[in-house]
């Protein structure tokens, strides 16, 4: 019971239930189960290009010969990429930081091998990067940061626009996030 | 506004209380330690989501309970506001009017306290930490702005202190999360710097009509006389900062001055003067959420009878008169000559049970 405590978003009372049902069901689906998770181990490992999560390595995005090798879109976690992806409007590379700049938790430049990021720019392929890091203040300050770094290089470094969600009522929007659309506002026309 | 109804269950040593108190005077009698402080405590909690005595929700649980509930209903003047706090085995959960609540800056100000114990005295005569703290909780209620710009502020400091520990920090890093700390820090300081101003203008009249022979003076004092040069100062200050591993400089290091006929009061002032300055910021804080938020607050004192002669307490119930709801607790028995005759209702607290006279 205590290891699925350990995951992410797992209650006592989930725990209860998963072991329950798994201890119930027939035991091959408990066996399903474990071997699922032993493949996935197994087979995913990082990215050694892009950092992002993949069973093939380079990963399917970076060896994919359609997709736009001079824009790199820097994420915090996987889960971000997999979200961009999900839109299916960016069609350029990406870059997975795990993590973002966080001195109180000793995560620094080092420990996000940053370094990665900037051996890729030296292939001079890449001309903008795009910093899609979290809009919390570890996040504002890793994207203030990668743009210093990258600021000496020959790239073009851009910030993903925060704002109002699409189909969503200002009245629904808190204050900081309206705020910061304000001051982001585009000319119209 | 005014508090028609507040249950508590399992909240420290109130095991089940249901009080229904009238919209002016209320006195809470009882002896030390029957409950009457944690009455006003748990009331306090709903309404702001703290504590004045503890930063810990189980410290408030009943000996040996998982949790505690609080609900407080109050009537104000166009609607009727209910705030309930549910601490269950380490997660706290706040509802206003049945809704669940996910941040605490929602539930702030929707029932307005001011709360004045013996403590407060602290203001005048104790450390720039606790007028601060006075400033941010006070603030908070009434400009929920505030309370994100600090909370932000907060933080990005202490990334940056953490920074500055580190051997010989990346001047990088610290520009980074520098560029972060100065838009908070400076709504920070401009947010104080107006309250203060509002709330020196009340303070000063209040206090002239207690002691009409001296004057009170209140005045911002901050650690940088303009908010705008945040960012240039903590330029300056990089190489002290590094050498004493700290922020140095900025709104975490601001103050109020407090002056009594010309002299500070922290340092001059006679206890006498210091309990009435006391007095006037609070009934200051009062009128200043009257002017903001168009209704009284509640006003709870707590043991604060005992402390005041028979001058200043009447000249507290003359100037609240019957606009503020007061929940009062006091030991004393006999109070004709403090609240000069005025209506009240009476409640007795003992053990944990309070029941109305």
């Amino acid at each position: 019971m205590d290891a699925f405590r350990r995951l992410p978003g797992v209650g006592k009372r989930s725990a209860e239930r998963l072991v329950l049902h798994l201890l119930s069901a027939p035991e091959g689906e408990a066996h399903q189960l474990s071997e699922a998770i032993a493949t996935a181990r197994a087979r995913i490992t990082t990215c050694s290009q892009c950092r992002n999560l993949t069973e093939t390595n380079p990963c399917g995005i970076c060896t994919d010969s359609r997709r736009d090798a001079s824009i790199i879109c820097v994420v915090e976690q996987p889960a971000g990429a997999m979200a961009i992806e999900k839109g299916g409007m960016y069609r350029g590379l990406y870059h997975v930081l795990h993590g973002v700049l966080n001195p109180l938790e000793g995560v620094g430049p080092t420990e996000l091998r940053l370094e990665r990021l900037y051996t890729r720019l030296d292939g001079g392929t890449v001309e903008e990067v795009v910093v899609a890091t979290n809009a919390t203040a570890e996040g504002e300050a890793t994207a203030l940061y990668l743009s210093r770094q990258l600021g000496q290089r020959n790239v073009r470094v851009t910030r993903i626009a925060h704002g109002v969600p699409m189909g969503s009522g200002l009245e629904f929007s808190d204050e900081a996030t309206l705020s910061h659309a304000m001051e982001g506002r585009t000319p119209l026309g | 506004m005014w508090l028609t109804q507040l249950t508590c269950r399992r909240f420290r040593c109130l095991d089940e209380i249901d009080f229904t108190p009238g919209p002016g005077l209320n006195i809470i009698h009882g002896d030390n330690a029957q409950g009457k402080t944690s009455l006003l405590e748990a009331f306090l909690y709903v309404c702001t989501a703290r504590s004045h005595r503890t930063l810990h929700e189980r410290e408030l649980v009943s000996h040996g309970d998982d949790g505690f509930s609080i609900t407080a209903v109050a009537q104000r003047s166009d609607r009727e506001v209910t705030l309930e706090a549910h601490y269950w085995q380490r997660a706290k959960r706040f509802k206003i009017n049945g809704v669940a609540q996910t941040r605490i800056s929602d539930i702030l100000g929707r029932i307005n306290t001011v709360f004045f114990s013996p403590e407060d005295v602290g203001l005048i005569k104790g450390s720039a930490t606790q007028r601060r703290r006075f400033l941010d909780m006070e603030i908070s209620q009434i400009n929920p702005r505030y309370l994100v710009a600090l909370q932000q502020y907060r933080q990005i400091l202490k990334q940056r202190n953490s920074l500055l520990k580190q051997h010989r920090p990346d001047p990088t890093m610290l520009d980074v999360w520098d560029a972060q700390l100065v838009p908070s820090g400076e709504t920070v300081m401009r947010e104080r710097d107006a309250f203060v101003r509002a709330l020196s203008v009340r303070a000063t009249e209040a206090y002239a009509r207690i002691a009409a022979d001296e004057e009170l003076a209140l005045a911002y004092a901050p650690d940088l006389e303009d908010p705008a040069s945040f960012a240039a100062t903590l330029e300056q200050a990089r190489e002290t900062d590094i050498r004493r591993k700290q922020t140095t400089r900025g709104p975490h290091r601001d103050d109020i001055s407090i002056v009594i006929a010309g002299k500070p009061a922290r340092i001059f002032g006679s206890q006498g003067q210091q309990k009435s300055a006391a007095l006037a910021l609070k009934l200051a804080e009062i009128e200043l959420i009257h002017d903001q938020a168009g209704e009284y607050p509640i006003l709870m004192l707590d043991e604060v009878l005992a402390e005041l002669d028979a001058h200043r307490a009447q000249h507290l119930f003359e100037s609240l008169a019957d606009k503020v709801q007061c929940l009062v607790t006091t030991t004393e028995r006999e109070l004709t000559e403090k609240i000069g005759g005025r209506p009240y209702r009476r409640y007795q607290m003992t053990r944990g049970r309070l029941e109305a006279q």
